[in-house]
This record gives C-alpha cells, structure tokens and sequence, in this order.
C-alpha cells in the first residue's frame, strides 16, 4: 500500500473508530478527526515535497508519481468481452497541488467544526467519508474508480447539509443531490460510451483506463467515440461532441457555471460553517479539475474546437456572479456568489488554451480555495455569536471586533485581487492568458479578457462596499445591547485556523513558483496534448 | 406421432435425474400438507421445519446440477446454466421469505409453507422451459399459489379486497395470454418456442394476426411482470397483502417469468422478420413507459409499501432492458435479478420491522426514527442508495451492466431509440433518488412530533438477515467480481 492509498483511506479508518466508540466518547471524535486529517495534511506535504516537478504526467503513465496499480474487476461478460477496471491512482502537476488543497481545508473545516454538539458521532464521520471521496476523485486515474469516489461524495454532503443546515436545508440538501447526479448518471452514459470505444494496447480488452482514453490510436475505428473515422450522430450532432458536452455539463454543474450555478447560494446559505468552507474550498475544484482531467484530456479535439463557448461561459459566470454579490444583502449568500465568479476564471483561463491562462486556472483554483475556505469560516464566526449576517444588520464592527475586522480586511483585500496576494496572480495570469489567445489563434478573442478584468472590478466594488456597510462607521446593531455582548472579538482557535489561510494567500502572491514549480510541466504538456 | 409408451417411459426416466431439485419439491409439497393437517397441532413449527428441509435439500440437488445440462421430457423440460442459476436464486430467496413468514406469522400458518413451495415449483418451471403448455402451467401455479398467499393473512376489508382484484385480474390475463397461446400454436404448430418450426410458422403468418397473438402472450408474462399497462394490480395488492407476502410477490415471481420472457425475447427477435421487429419495438417501448411511470408514480406516494410497488414496477423497467441486451452472455441480467432480490428482500424486512415498531407503513411515521434506530435506518438508507444505482453497491454494479450492455447493442445497431432507452434509464435513477431517498429524509432531517413509542420485541433472526443482506449490497458493490465468480 503506497502513500496516497493511505492519504485515501486514512479518514475511513478514522470514520470506523469513530463509529465503533461509545457514545460517552463522544468528546474524543473531534479529536479523533484532527488527528487524522493533520497526519493526511502532513502526508501531502510530503507528496508535494517529493514531487518530481519535471514529469508532465496528463496521458503518460509513466509521468504520473506515486502510481499504484491493481487489477480490481475482471468480469467476463461474454459477447461483450471483458470488463476491465483497475484500482489505478497516481499523481501529476494538476492533481498534486488540490490534494494538498484539499487536506488543509479539510483541515480548517474539521477546525470549524469544534462547536457542533448535534450527533457528533454522525457528523465526523460523515465529515471522514467525505475526505475520502474527496482524495480518491483527485487521485483515481480510472474512470470507473473516479465515478464511484464522485458519487460516494454526495451521500455525506446530503447528510451533512440535510441534517445540520438552516431552516430550508432538506430544499438545499435535495437541490444539491439532484443538480449532481443529474450530471453523473448522463456522465455514466459517455463512461459505458468510452469503454465500448477503447482499447487496451497490452491486454487488448476494453478498459475504464482514463489514460488509455487519451490516447488516439486507443479507439477503436467505426465506435462511438471512434477518433478519426467516426460518422456516429444523434440528432446530427457529432458523438465526440456529444460526448464532451455531457461530460462538460456534469462538471460545470459543480464549478458551477452560470446558469448551472442556482444550487450553490443555496447549498451555502442552508450548509453550517464547516460544510460551506468544504463546499467552497474543495467541491467547486472537482468541477474544474474534471473539466481538466477528463473533458480536456479525453476529448482534447472537441476542446480546441468549443473553447470560444467554454471561454464565453466562463466570461459571463465571471459577471453574473459579480453582479449578483453585488445585490445580495445576506453575506453569505454574497460570498457564495463572488464564489461563482471566481470560478468563472477558472472556465476562461481553462478556455484560453494558453500555458498561461491553464497555469493561472490552476492557481485560481488553489487560491480561492482556501481563500474562500476563510471567508465562509468568517461568516460563520459572525453567525454562531448573533446567528444572523444579514449585511445591513450590522455597522461599525470594526470598533467592536477589531481583530475580526482585520482579518475581514485582509481576506476581502486578498480575494478582490489585491497584488501581493495570491488571487491577484490567478487572476492576473488568466487575463494575460486570455488576451494572449488571439496572438495564439486559439479561438478566445480580446474582448473576452478585458470582460474577465471588468470582473475584478466589480468584485472590488463588493468587497469593499461591504466592508465598509458592515464595519465601519456608527456602532449599530439589530440586535442593540444583547448583540453588543455576544460579538466578542476572535479566540484563539479561530485565529489558529485564519492565520494560516491569510499567510499562505500571501506567501504564493509573493511566491507564486511555490504553486507554479510543480504544475508547469503538467500544463505544457496538456497544451501539447490539445495542441490548438 | 407414433411414440410407443414403452419408449415414452424410458425417455420420463431418463429424465428423472433433472428433475431431482423439483422432486424434491413435490414432495416437501405434500408432506408439509401432512404435517400441517396432523403434526402441526403437537409439535409446533413441523411444517416450518418440513419446508426448509425441503428447500435446503433442493438447493443440494441444484447445486449438484450446476454443471449439466441437458433437455429431458421430450424437450420439455431444459436444464442450462441461466436456468440453473435462477433456480438458485429463487431456492435461496424463498428460504428467507420462509423464515420471514415464520418469523412474523407464527400462529395458524400451517398451510401457508405448502403453498410457498408450489409456488417455487411454479417458478423453477418457468425458469427451465421454453415450451409454452409448461410456460403456461407455470405462470398458472405461481399465480394460483400467489393468490392464496396474499389473502391466507388477511384479516380486514383492505387485504381481502387486495387478494380479489390480484385474482380477478390474474384471471383476466391468464385468459388472454391463452387466447394468444391458441393463435401461436394455430400459427405454428409447435409449441416450443426456441423450435425452427415456430419461428418458420410465425416468419409465414399474416401480419394483423401476429400482432394480435403477440400481444396477447405479452399480456400474461406482463401481469406476472407487472410492467406497464399490465402493472395497476402492483400497488394495491403489494400494499394490501402482508409485508412478508409482499417480499415475496415483488421478488420470486418475477425471477421466473423474467427467464422465461429472455428466452422469449431472444429466440424470437433473432429474425429479421415482421414479428422479430415487433417484439424489439414492444420491449423497447414498454421497458421506457415502464421505467417512466414507475418512478413517476413513486413519487407521489406516501406509504412505503405502496412506494415499492411503484419502484419495483421502476426496476422491471430496466430487467426489459437487460433481457432487451440479452444475448448469449446471462451473467448481468442475472447480476441485475440477484442485486434485485437482495435489495427488495432487505427493504421489505426493515419495512416489516418498522411496521412492528409504529404500526404504520406511511412514510410519515418515519419522521424521527432515525435517532432511535440509527443502526437500522443507516441500513435502510445504504439499500436505498442500492435501489437508486449509486455507487459503491450492488444496485449501481447492475444498473452499469445493463447499460453496458445495452450500449453494446446500441453501438452494433446505431438505433437512437435505444440511445433514448439508455438516456430515460439514467434519467429515471435521477427520478428515483426522490422517493427513495423520503426515507433518510423523513427518518433523519426531520423530528417527530410525537413522544417515543414503547419498544416491542422485534425479531433478531430477521434483522440479522437484513443486515447481513445490506453487507452484501455493499460488499458485492466493491467486489462484483466476487459475485461474478460464484456465477460462472
């Protein structure tokens, strides 16, 4: 069993130890949690610091690291021949940086859990599943594999939402479930397409391999999918096109894109703190990096030739989202949609097909992860003191909570795409991504970038009209004296968990290369694969 | 045909040998009459014992057949590998369904385990023949043996009124699927469907009559299916019978009849005939309608029993899809019919337990449950996600399969209407995942307004059962292949 087999399974061992202790232990399971996922915390740190930064990985296995491979299913299926799915995991310059992603704001949701005295034996176990499914889909190189570990995701964020949420959670929780497996079960349909469509070299039977479904002289001639010599259409439309726009819409559904994107104010608004950061800070990356993984990988012809609409989308999230923040007077509900529009320039640098744009989409991605992982956290410190964070409810924190106010400051600062932060770097590598397309000739016209900085502009302006409705100012509260005592300024486990966020969100605005060393290799070689 | 009974004699017993597993029920048959009419009074549970000695000592001789094959009785009588395997599966399944019965129905159920076994008996011959006069017998005892069995328990109007309209409407099918019996043989002149004979009768016939002979036999194996428009009997007699008969009702019969109508299906859509393409379209259309306003129509309900009768209709939708696919390879469609009795058979006994606890089937009574019963109701909900196809359980191993091998069909053929039987397909579990997922929904996100019912002995064997079953859903969801093997 190798290292990320057990960053992988870690957590479900956690999930059985929490199950089968008492319930008069019940103190001991958030500790438990902890413990479990600072040692897979730990564990990427160790993936990333022994990460070979000159393998390209994308198609190559032999470029992926910490591979492990075992033969899982081996059905005879008679006239269908056999079924071939492998317990296959590995890491390139794409997967490697959200894992570590994913383990530390695992680990700041664990951290905003400390509080939940609700079935706590449900909740972290639950909470352990999820990290588990969470780590196999950005590790699982089988398609099969992914597809069970991106279901098995939605099981525990039903509960999670359903059983703790707000008042409308069982409308969130179902929204969310259905939105989803929507995407999925049509995505199973182009899975069963590819693995009718798909050779493998070695073995020569079908294979769920998404490596060897990269690869062109894989397919079989006259199937589905078949690469070259392929006149399948339904409805006139060509399959491979069919095929990535099914794919597309399963993993824009979690992006989300615009106008995909109506389950996520309410997932967030509805989720508890922790849930909302793991929402925010991991789920959305799975979006795009399916859209990385498999649409672009997988279909790289059908990417070059719609990566005009992808871009186009990705502009228009960007906008939607922003002026929705703007008029949203429920904070979370803002954050949720400055969510949609940062992911929106995670689409346009992906469309962009530039070395740039895909370096900036990637680093977007690790950016508003844990920066959106901080604001949700610092929404729910202002919801557990008055449990209300309606924007025009509160004015003048900034003399109230003076150390809340700033790290407030520093989060919007960094998020609105200060430089010096690590949004700024994303964001700003996306445009020059995009403005770069037309000099590439892959598709993306001007316009479409300078639409992506008008972006950044709006979220300036919600930003900082936010900040300044909500904290400075007159002292004056909803809630009058009784709110006035229970804002008290941050303790220290929350500072614990924001200090690490806010200085990591500056150290790579400073020293991007951190992020930047490790997926170079992985993004030229997926422009090379794409070839636009 | 001038056969002398000498020789008639020998081939009878020649073929004895397989026939054994349904010798053996025959005659658990009447000694479980005997114990019940004169042991039963002395020594309590005799008949349970008779019967489950029976089955245990069938599934010997079955498993002793597994690697014959053969054909016996004049042709009758076919003994393969599918047939085999089914058998199986229902032996097993009717061995839970009888500890279910004992387990809930202790007093005056004597006689009930007699007509179990002649139903299973009805079931193994529709599962090894493919000749219609056994066909026909078949369907005929499991029907006649159902409909005593949904009423045996029947203590109010409810149920009463459930076994009536399963008679009445059984009958009414039965009659028609004759008629159209009796237009296939006039066609024909043969009897057996597999038979080149058959087949050249029906390439030769007019078309208007076949249509209408077709229709009709589809008629009897679609009551026994349940599939629609032959379905409107499901709901009110899986809801009005008792929980253990309704187990029983959405599972074994429909094994047996599904075997038979994949049979069916492929001898007689091998062709390139008027006939061939009419049974493609048929199963095409009915496995979408099926499919559609089976989870359609769940939805809407608000007692669990009533609900599974909708999502079992829902299930048979997508088995018309497997015996659609159905080739030469059986191993999915009879991955999908074991997945489907482990899932049905678990729901039923958590229903069963619950009905214990609340008296209640509705969905309402739920409200609240899931913190008093954590244990079971983790159970129900992970079977739950079995029924919808998600992974990493049995339900959603099946489901790929079927697809699998559908797209297969699809890909040699290029017909857009079986891409939209796989798209309805997928659509549908989406549907699914409604109705099935009331029951976490009810039992864990919300309370219950009233005070906690006192709890009452419920039985240990059967919970056991059921959770051992869940185990399974989850175990055969990781490693099919384990499944796989015990298959091939």
């Amino acid at each position: 069993m190798g290292v990320l087999s057990i960053l992988i399974f870690l957590p479900l061992v956690a999930t059985l130890l929490i199950l089968t202790l008492p319930s008069s232990a019940k103190a001991t399971y958030k500790y438990i949690a902890l413990g479990f996922t600072f040692l897979q915390f730990g564990l990427s740190l160790y993936l990333y610091g022994n990460f070979d930064a000159t393998l390209g990985g994308i198609q190559q296995l032999d470029a992926y690291q910490f591979v492990e491979q075992l033969s899982w299913i081996r059905m005879d299926l008679g006239a269908i021949g056999k079924l071939e799915i492998d317990y296959l995991i590995g890491v390139d310059g794409i997967s490697l940086p959200l894992i570590v992603l994913s383990t530390l704001v695992m680990l700041m949701g664990v951290g905003a859990s400390w509080n939940i005295d609700k079935n706590p034996k449900g909740y972290f176990a639950l909470l352990m599943i999820l990290n588990t499914a969470v780590m196999g889909i950005f590790s699982a190189l089988d398609f099969f594999l992914f597809y069970v570990f991106y279901e098995v995701m939605l099981l525990p964020l039903y509960f999670l939402i359903g059983i703790w949420g707000g008042e409308r959670r069982e409308y969130a929780a179902i929204k969310f479930f259905i939105y989803t497996l929507l995407g999925s079960v049509l995505m199973l349909l182009v899975i069963v397409g590819l693995y009718f469509s798909v050779i493998n070299p070695v073995t020569g039977a079908h294979t769920f391999n998404m490596l060897h479904m990269m690869n062109p002289a894989n397919y079989v001639d006259g199937s589905f999918f078949a690469y070259i010599t392929n006149y399948h259409e339904v409805f006139g439309i060509p399959a491979r096109l069919i095929g990535f726009i099914v794919l597309f819409f399963a993993f824009a559904i979690k992006v989300p894109i615009v106008p995909l994107h109506t389950w996520l104010p309410d997932a967030h608004v509805e989720a508890p703190t922790p849930v909302s950061i793991i929402l925010a800070g991991i789920l959305l990356k799975v979006g795009g990096y399916g859209i990385i993984r498999v649409c672009y990988s997988i279909f790289p012809d059908i990417a070059a030739y719609t990566n005009w609409w992808l871009a186009l989308i990705g502009v228009i999230s960007i906008l939607y989202g922003a002026l929705n923040a703007l008029a949203q007077k429920d904070l979370k509900r803002m954050i949720a949609y400055s969510s949609v529009s940062h992911m929106g320039f995670v689409l346009l640098g992906i469309a962009s097909l530039t070395a740039e744009g895909l370096s900036g989409a990637m680093f977007q991605m690790v950016s508003h992860g844990f920066l959106s992982a901080a604001l949700f956290f610092l929404v729910g410190v202002l919801y557990d003191r008055v449990h209300d964070r309606y924007i025009y409810n509160f004015r003048g924190l900034a003399s109230l909570m003076p150390k809340y106010t700033a790290y407030v400051a520093i989060a919007f600062f960094a998020s609105l795409g200060l430089p010096g932060f690590s949004a700024f770097i994303g964001e700003a590598f996306v445009i020059i991504g995009a403005f770069n397309a037309e000099s590439m000739s892959t598709g993306v016209p001007r316009w479409m970038a300078i639409g992506g900085s008008i972006g950044i502009l709006l979220s300036a302006a919600y930003f900082l009209w936010t900040l300044q409705r909500m904290f400075f100012g007159q002292t004056r509260l909803k809630g009058g004296q009784a709110w006035q005592e229970a804002l008290t300024d941050l303790n220290i486990r929350e500072q614990v968990i924001l200090f690490p966020a806010l200085a990591l969100a500056l150290l790579l605005g400073i020293m991007p290369s951190l992020v930047f060393g490790n997926l170079n290799a992985s993004v030229l070689q997926l422009i090379e694969l794409i070839k636009p | 045909m001038n056969i002398s009974i000498p020789n008639i004699l020998d081939q009878i017993i020649a073929s004895i040998p397989l026939f054994k597993p349904e010798l053996t029920l025959i005659i658990g048959f009447i000694v479980c009459i005997f114990t019940a009419l004169f042991m039963e009074k002395r020594w309590k549970n005799s008949t349970f014992t008779a019967c489950m000695v029976t089955l245990v000592f069938s599934l010997y001789y079955l498993v002793d057949q597994l690697s014959t094959t053969g054909t016996g009785f004049s042709g009758m009588w076919l003994v393969d590998m599918l047939s085999t395997y089914a058998r199986l599966v229902i032996i097993s399944s009717t061995l839970i369904i009888a500890i279910f019965l004992q387990q809930r129905h202790s007093k005056n159920n004597g006689d009930v385990y007699s007509i179990l076994l002649a139903a299973t008996l009805g079931m193994h011959v529709l599962s090894s023949t493919s000749h219609w006069l056994m066909a026909f017998i078949g369907i005929e005892m499991v029907s006649i043996a159902s409909y005593i069995l949904v009423g045996y328990f029947s203590q109010n109007k409810i149920q009463s009124e459930a076994a009536m309209k399963y008679v009445l409407f059984g009958s009414v099918c039965a009659a028609v699927m004759l008629y159209g019996l009796s237009l296939v043989y006039g066609l024909t002149g043969n009897l057996d469907f597999q038979s080149a004979e058959h087949l050249q009768g029906l390439m030769d016939a007019p078309e208007a009559v076949i249509t209408l002979a077709l229709l009709f036999v589809f008629a009897g194996i679609g009551f026994k299916l349940s599939f629609v428009p032959f379905h409107v009997w499901s709901p009110d007699v899986y809801q009005g019978a008792p929980t253990a008969i309704t187990a029983f009702l959405s599972t074994i019969p429909k094994i047996g009849a599904i075997i038979l109508f994949a049979r069916l299906y492929q001898s007689w859509s091998s062709t390139a005939f008027y006939f061939s393409e009419l049974s493609t379209w048929f199963i095409m259309v009915v496995a979408i309608v099926t499919m559609l306003v089976g989870n359609l129509a769940a939805l809407r309900q608000q007692d669990v029993k009533r609900m599974m009768a909708y999502s079992s209709i829902g299930h048979t939708g997508l088995l018309l899809m497997a015996v659609f696919a159905y080739q030469d390879a059986f191993s999915y469609l009879l991955f999908y019919i074991v997945a489907y009795v482990i899932m049905n058979l678990a729901t039923f006994i958590f229903i069963d337990q619950l009905e214990q606890q609340t008296e209640s089937t509705s969905l309402l009574s739920y409200a609240g449950m899931g913190k008093k019963m954590p244990m079971l109701f983790t159970a129900f909900t992970l079977v739950a996600v079995s029924l919808i196809g998600i992974p990493p359980t049995v339900g959603f191993v099946a489901k790929l399969m079927v697809f699998t091998s559908t797209f297969s069909v699809f890909q040699s053929s290029g017909n857009t209407g079986i891409l939209l039987l796989l798209v309805v397909g997928a659509l549908t579990s989406v549907i699914s995942l409604f109705f099935y997922f009331k029951i976490p929904l009810y039992a864990f996100l919300r309370d219950s307004g009233k005070e906690s019912y006192e709890r009452k002995r419920s039985s240990v064997v059967l919970l056991i059962i059921a959770y051992l079953l869940t185990a399974t859903i989850i175990l055969f969801g990781i490693f099919p292949n384990w499944m796989m093997l015990m298959l091939s």
